[in-house]
Formats: C-alpha cells, sequence, structure tokens
C-alpha cells in the first residue's frame, strides 16, 4: 500500500471512528429532543443524567488505570462496597469524618496492594485473581455491617452528607469531584511518563520490561490508584445515599467496565481513555434517561447499556482489522 | 535385502525454483543414515515429500520396503511404515506419556468406547522400556526432561498398532537437547536401529553425524553429492562435501584497529545453555556472535543484558551489571535490540514516537506536563536519520513493514547513544535495504565509541559488521575468528564444527 493511501485511509478514521460516539450521543440528544421535548428538554434532565452518573463515573475513572496497564480490576464493586461500609462503620460508631474517610481511603489503597500482590507476585491471571479478591472483600463487607443497614440519619450527620450532597451552581459536589478526578488522571495518562508506562505495560509487557519499565512496579501502582478512586468514589456514595448495605457497589461494576470498554473505542480508538470514558457514559445515560422519560420500563437501563456495549466494541474490532 | 527405503529421481520444483534435482537415495534395514547439508540444500524438502507434504514432480519414485509410495498422501506414508519425529516434536505439554502416544493413533477403547486406561498405560510403558526409558507415565510432557521427551515421541512414531514401522525419519534430533542428554538419544536411536528399521536424520550437529550414523549422504543445492559410509570420512573432508569447496582463507581485508578501553567483560556467564562464558568488548569495536540454534548463540543476549537470571559476572565499565533488572542496564548504558521484534520490543498499537521514546518518557517534561512538539521534533530527527518510511511519528507501528519497525526500534536504542549496544539477530526478517542500513548504522555507532555486540545466524552479515566473531558450541566458546579468519565459509565451517571434547 502506498503512503498516500494510508494517509487519506486514517484521515477518514480521523473522521469517524474516534469521535462517533459524539455522533451518536448527539443523534439521541435530537431524537428526543423531538419524541418527547416538554420531558427531556430541561435543565433538570441535564442535572440529573449528570449527578446520576458522578459515582459511575469516578468507579470508570480509576478502573481506566489497570485496564491500561492490561489488568482487569474486578474487585472496584466490591472495593467500593467495603469502602461505603467502612465509612458508615466508622461514623456510626463515632470515630468522626476525618479516620472514616483516610481510612476508607487507606483501605483502598490496602486492597489495591492485595491485588498487586495476588496478580504480580502469585503470578494469577488479573481476571482470576480479583474475581476472588473481590468474593473476599464481599465477605469483609457482610463482617462489617454485620449483614444489615447502617442508616446514617440526614440530622445527625448533616456534615458528612454534605460531602456530596452539597451543591454549587446547581449542581451536587459529587459532580465536581467526578470532574476533579477526570481532570488528574486525563494529565496523568496523556502527559506523564506513568501514563506511556501503563499503555506499554498494556500493550507488550515483555517489550516494555526490555525497555527499562519496571512493569511489576507499574501494574502494582495502576491497582493501588484504582483502589484508591473507588475507595473515594465509595465515601461520596455514602455521602449521596446515606444508607451503606453490603451489597452497595454491586450494581457499579458492570456499568464502569462498559464505559472503560466503549470509551476505548472513541477519541483514541484501540486504548482505554479519559475522554472516551466520559463520552461513553454521557451517552450510555443519555440514552437510558431519555427512554424513561419516554416511559420505557426500568429494564431497559441493562438492556441499552449491554447492546450499545457489543454493538460499539464490534464496530470497532471491525475498524481496527479493517486497518490493520 | 529389500531397502527399507528407496527413492529414485526425486525431483521438486518451486516457483521456477529446483529445490531438488534427481536425487536418489537408498536405506537399508537397520542402517542409521545421517542427511546432511546447508539450509536450502533440499533436505526438508526430500522429507516432506516422503512425508506426503509435497507432491514431487514427475518422473519421481519412492518404495519403502519395495512397496511403491503414492505422493501426497501423509495417511499412506505412515500405512507403509514411515514414522516421523519433527525438530519440535510434535507433544501436547499438558498432557501425560499416555495421552500424547495415543495422539492421532486413538486410544485402546472397550465395547462402549470406554478407554482400557490400565491396558494403554502398560502399553505406553512397554513401549517407552523398549527405547531403554523408565518414564513417569502420569505427569505432563511438558515436566519431563528434553530426551525423555524426545523419546516419548519417538515411541509414539515407533507404535506398532497399525503397520510395523519400517522407517524412522528424525528432523534435528539433539537440536534441543544438552550434550549429556544427547548421548542418551544416540543410544536409544541405536536400539532402534537394532530391531530391525531403518533410522534417517537430518542433523547440523556434525558431532551426531559421527557418533550415531554410519553411513551420510550429502546433498547440496537440491543435488545429491555424495552417499557414503562415514567411516575413514574426516570432518574436514564433510565440511568440504557440504560447503562445495575447498574453504576459502581470506576475503576480509582487515587493518589492525587500535580499540579502546574495555566497555564490556563477561566473566563466567552461565544460562540454561551457556556454560562459563568469559570475553571482553571494548570501545568502538564489533563483535559478532555465531553458533547454530541450542549452541547458546540465542542466549546471550538475555544473559548480558540482564533480561533474565544468570550466573557469573557482567561488567560496564567495571561496574558488576545485576541480573534482571533491565532498567537499571538501560540506566547504566547498555541498550538491547532484542530477537523476535515482535515478541520483545514492539508496541504494535502504539505510535512510532511512543516507541522511541518508552525508554526516557520523562525527557521532553517541563512544568509537569510532556512537551508533545519538542518530542515530536525529537524523534522526527531520528525516523529521517534511519530513513524510516512512512517518516511520520503519529503512525502506529503496526502500519510499518518488518524492516522499518526494526528501524525503530534500532532508533529507539541509538537515541540513548549506549556505551554497549547489542544486537540479537538485528536483520531477520528484514528486506535487503533496510539490513544494508542497519550494516551502515553498526557500523556509525562503532565509530562513535560505542562497544557492539551482534548475535547472529546470518553468517554473511557477521562478516560484514564484525571485528572478532565468537563461535558457540554446546554452550562453549569454542573458538574467536578474526582478521583474516574471518570468513562466511569459515564462520559456518566452525558452528557445525566437531567439539574436540566430544570426540575425545
Amino acid at each position: 500500500m502506498t503512503e498516500a493511501a494510508v494517509a487519506t485511509r486514517r484521515r477518514i478514521n480521523l473522521g469517524f471512528d474516534r469521535f462517533s460516539g459524539v455522533y451518536v450521543w448527539a443523534v439521541l440528544i435530537v431524537i428526543f429532543s423531538l419524541w418527547i421535548p416538554s420531558l427531556f428538554l430541561q435543565v433538570s434532565t441535564i442535572k440529573q443524567v449528570l449527578s446520576f452518573q458522578s459515582i459511575t463515573c469516578i468507579v470508570a475513572l480509576g478502573l481506566i488505570v489497570p485496564v491500561a496497564a492490561g489488568a482487569f480490576d474486578l474487585t472496584v464493586g466490591a472495593t467500593l462496597t467495603v469502602s461505603v461500609c467502612f465509612t458508615a462503620w466508622a461514623l456510626a460508631n463515632h470515630h468522626g469524618i476525618v479516620v472514616a474517610s483516610v481510612g476508607a481511603l487507606l483501605i483502598g489503597l490496602l486492597i489495591g496492594m492485595a491485588n498487586a500482590l495476588v496478580v504480580v507476585k502469585f503470578n494469577v491471571d488479573s481476571f482470576i485473581g480479583t474475581l476472588g479478591m473481590s468474593s473476599i472483600l464481599a465477605a469483609v463487607a457482610y463482617a462489617i455491617t454485620n449483614n444489615s443497614q447502617i442508616v446514617l440519619s440526614t440530622d445527625g450527620y448533616a456534615p458528612f452528607l454534605n460531602f456530596a450532597r452539597g451543591q454549587f451552581l446547581g449542581l451536587p459536589y459529587s459532580v465536581y469531584y467526578a470532574a476533579v478526578v477526570a481532570v488528574i488522571l486525563w494529565w496523568v495518562l496523556e502527559y506523564t511518563p506513568a501514563g506511556r508506562y501503563l499503555y506499554a505495560v498494556g500493550g507488550n509487557p515483555v517489550a516494555a520490561r526490555l525497555a527499562g519499565v519496571r512493569v511489576g512496579r507499574v501494574t502494582t501502582l495502576a491497582f493501588m490508584t484504582s483502589g484508591f478512586v473507588t475507595a473515594f468514589a465509595g465515601i461520596t456514595l455514602l455521602a449521596t445515599i446515606g444508607t451503606a448495605t453490603p451489597d452497595a457497589g454491586t450494581g457499579y461494576l458492570l456499568p464502569a467496565f462498559s464505559a472503560v470498554f466503549l470509551g476505548a473505542t472513541q477519541i483514541r480508538p484501540g486504548r482505554v481513555n479519559v475522554v472516551g470514558t466520559l463520552v461513553a457514559i454521557f451517552l450510555l445515560a443519555t440514552g437510558v434517561s431519555g427512554l424513561q422519560l419516554a416511559g420505557a420500563p426500568s429494564y431497559v437501563t441493562s438492556l441499552f447499556n449491554g447492546l450499545a456495549l457489543i454493538i460499539a466494541v464490534s464496530l470497532a474490532v471491525r475498524t481496527a482489522k479493517r486497518r490493520g | 535385502m529389500t531397502a527399507a527405503l528407496q527413492v529414485r529421481n526425486a525431483t521438486k520444483i518451486f516457483g521456477g525454483q529446483v529445490a531438488l534435482n534427481q536425487v536418489s537415495i537408498e536405506v537399508q534395514p537397520g542402517e542409521v543414515r545421517a542427511l546432511v547439508g546447508q539450509n536450502g540444500c533440499g533436505k526438508s524438502t526430500l522429507i516432506k515429500i516422503l512425508a506426503g507434504f509435497h507432491r514431487p514432480e514427475p518422473g519421481t519414485e519412492a518404495f519403502v520396503g519395495g512397496e511403491p509410495l503414492p505422493f501426497e498422501d501423509a495417511v499412506a506414508s505412515e500405512a507403509l511404515g514411515l514414522r516421523f519425529v519433527h525438530q519440535d516434536l510434535g507433544l501436547v505439554a499438558t498432557m501425560d506419556a499416555v495421552d500424547n502416544m495415543a495422539i492421532g493413533q486413538g486410544y485402546d477403547t472397550g465395547r462402549i468406547k470406554n478407554i482400557r486406561w490400565r491396558r494403554e498405560r502398560a502399553a505406553a510403558k512397554e513401549a517407552l522400556a523398549a527405547l531403554g526409558y523408565d518414564i513417569n507415565t502420569k505427569v505432563p510432557v511438558g515436566l519431563l526432561g528434553m530426551s525423555e521427551r524426545t523419546a516419548v515421541a519417538i515411541a509414539r512414531a515407533m507404535s506398532t498398532r497399525g503397520t510395523p514401522p519400517k522407517m524412522l525419519i528424525l528432523d534435528e534430533p539433539t537440536a534441543n537437547l544438552p550434550g549429556a542428554e544427547a548421548q542418551r538419544l544416540y543410544k536409544l536411536v541405536r536400539r532402534v536401529a537394532d530391531s530391525g528399521v531403518a533410522v534417517l536424520f537430518v542433523s547440523h550437529h556434525f558431532d551426531e553425524v559421527f557418533e550415531m550414523a554410519e553411513s551420510v549422504t550429502v546433498l547440496r543445492d537440491g543435488n545429491h553429492i555424495i552417499t557414503r559410509p562415514v567411516e575413514g570420512l574426516t570432518e574436514e573432508d564433510l565440511i568440504e562435501l557440504v560447503v562445495g569447496r575447498k574453504l576459502d582463507e581470506h576475503v576480509r581485508n582487515d587493518e589492525a584497529v587500535d580499540h579502546g578501553a574495555a566497555v564490556l567483560e563477561a566473566k563466567n556467564i552461565t544460562g540454561a545453555r551457556v556454560s562459563d562464558l568469559s570475553f571482553t568488548v571494548h570501545a568502538g569495536e564489533v563483535v559478532g556472535v555465531a553458533g547454530i540454534t541450542g549452541s547458546g548463540r540465542e542466549e546471550i543476549a538475555a544473559l548480558v543484558f540482564g533480561g533474565h537470571g544468570r550466573g557469573g559476572v557482567v561488567e560496564i565499565d567495571g561496574q558488576a551489571l545485576p541480573p534482571s533488572r533491565p532498567d537499571i542496564s538501560i540506566d547504566r548504558g547498555v541498550a538491547l535490540v532484542p530477537a523476535e521484534r515482535h515478541a520483545n520490543a514492539s508496541l504494535m498499537m502504539q505510535t512510532l514516537r511512543e516507541n522511541i521514546t518508552i525508554v526516557d518518557p520523562g525527557k521532553h517534561m517541563s512544568l509537569g506536563f510532556m512537551r508533545r512538539s519538542n518530542e515530536r521534533a525529537d524523534v522526527q530527527g531520528w525516523l529521517d536519520r534511519l530513513d524510516v518510511r512512512p517518516a511520520n511519528g503519529e503512525f502506529t507501528m503496526s502500519q510499518l513493514s518488518g524492516g522499518n519497525q526494526q528501524k525503530v526500534i534500532v532508533a529507539r536504542w541509538l537515541r540513548q547513544e549506549p556505551k554497549l549496544l547489542i544486537l540479537d539477530e538485528p536483520t531477520q526478517g528484514v528486506d535487503v535495504g533496510a539490513k544494508a542500513d542497519i550494516h551502515r548504522l553498526v557500523d556509525e555507532a562503532a565509530a562513535q565509541g560505542a562497544a557492539v555486540l551482534v548475535m547472529s545466524t546470518d553468517h554473511e552479515e557477521l562478516v560484514r559488521v564484525s571485528d572478532r566473531v565468537l563461535i558457540m558450541r554446546r554452550g562453549k566458546l569454542a573458538e574467536v575468528l578474526t582478521g583474516s579468519a574471518l570468513t562466511n565459509d569459515a564462520i559456518t565451517a566452525a558452528t557445525i564444527g566437531r567439539d574436540q571434547a566430544a570426540a575425545s
């Protein structure tokens, strides 16, 4: 193939591939605006989408880091639960906000180290290793809560609950937290050597090692990052819902993974990235909330998420094949 | 007596190129015959014709024990009694000896198709015992030693289920075996031959030709050169028969070059194959390493660079290099362009820019951000210097041809201005133009004072770039060729030469 042909094909890809999610998002907005203008075209809809998604967003952003390094971290759901339960337990036992939240963040780091121990030192495949760790963490969550709910009353815990529920410019703080996490991780992945190392390890660990990358260390730090970020998401989630249950985080695992993989088809096709993940989350959220506003039954959320993931990724695979 | 194998006028043409030209051979029952020749001499073509992979040209005839052999029919070859053991043995590492021996010929089953395990296991034991091996048939063959694995493969080939074997054909049987294990295999082959089966083996190891074979057939450029008894044959004669002429004595015209101080000192380094290897590379010097596969050549790059653990000491400028720490090796000024680019060097889905700067991505960092424009300019300079096409750092590695990918990897390391540059098979799968470019870059690096170590199976390449060539045989440094003694033929002869130690 000639150089010119390569260049042309690339340019076409730049136009369509990378931003296909953005186009689909725009199309969805137009469809719902025409279909149910009175319900969809409201500031409240935007606010609702943003605040509903802030937790998923933070979890997915943290998850990007190990996935970039080629490691699955299936513990994010369980880590979220443990963080929620520990924070609630510490608060309910009057250890104070600082102890509760710093403790939760440390636990997040510890979980990351434990995952790394299993995956890096014991050489267990990350999918299996973190699946096992998830189960262990689920047990921990049950132990902390004694298999019941811990409810933080609105009156008694107002300062803590305000951590997520407080508002600025009409949006809850949790939305801003997600934005800050996104900016930090975007900087790390795109503009620091750490980002290059992560993608190199994810792309070819043998080659990365022979190029001087400390593969084990990079993987360990990746797991610790996702543990820390997920623990932070847990604190935010508790402050949002005010109740800790031993399955609080379970429902976030699949949406986070979907967003990361769908995001890998966007902006920088073929690699997981921050902006792509954000596009994926809001694309899915817009579709779901539009359908719900239009009166679709609640199971449509799962259906839409699943279909969108499979369709988007299969299209991306096809494009990659054509290009390769 | 009917010959076990008789081939008449075997001819095969691939796309106008004659691979095998009117070759006739005959092997008697119980005879052990070596088939030798350089790469591309036609020996694998001949074997593939016998195995039923290739259809030979009309006029070719073959008989197994007097019966005519139909061509391009693997089942018929097997049914007539031809048995093959290929270099990779074709075993499933995760299954035990019993399962492996049943592959391809089926299990002994009972009335309801149940496998008769006890009978099956006893039969396997017996077959291995007949070859002089007592092997645990309950562990995966991957856990067995190499000679035991070879025995399992040969036992499978010798199985009498169906027709009894008349001829065993081995492709490079000791390529994977260290010295002592090879001795065990020689005995095994002897047992096979004593049972009346003819053995034909392909080999690059002249050791085993002299140890195992009674007779030898030499092929060169598709032609049958000679078939004769091994007895009375000297190693020099055999090399001359294989290479086709008296070895050239003098081709290179070397000036005496004064090299700088010692950069690399390897002292008694030891690995899986290599044992007790010591050598020095000086600044501005290019040292080549030659050796057949299995000689330890393929391991040296990793041992010196610290890609994996090692025994012995590697010093750079007098400072010892810790093993298994590529990052420290790189910091100390060592660079490795590894063999098998896809597996060991390329980040296929990443850009050329990212592939080149992965060693030091922080180089263009300021105020907490990597400056892409500086990085691009830096990379562009290297792409232009190495004439990478397309010279666009934003292309992904997967969009480039093999030769250009290799240039990108070379650029990655030249950019580090290494004190010691290690290249392992630097031009494998690389086109002629890129090859010449890479050779020129090696010259330049040495001229600028780098010590260069090149491992290669391409002997012309070694003659082209090296000041000195180390010859590896059976894990040891066997010879050093330099100056006028450094020729293509001399390297070839030395790599397949017979070990004095093994001969005595």
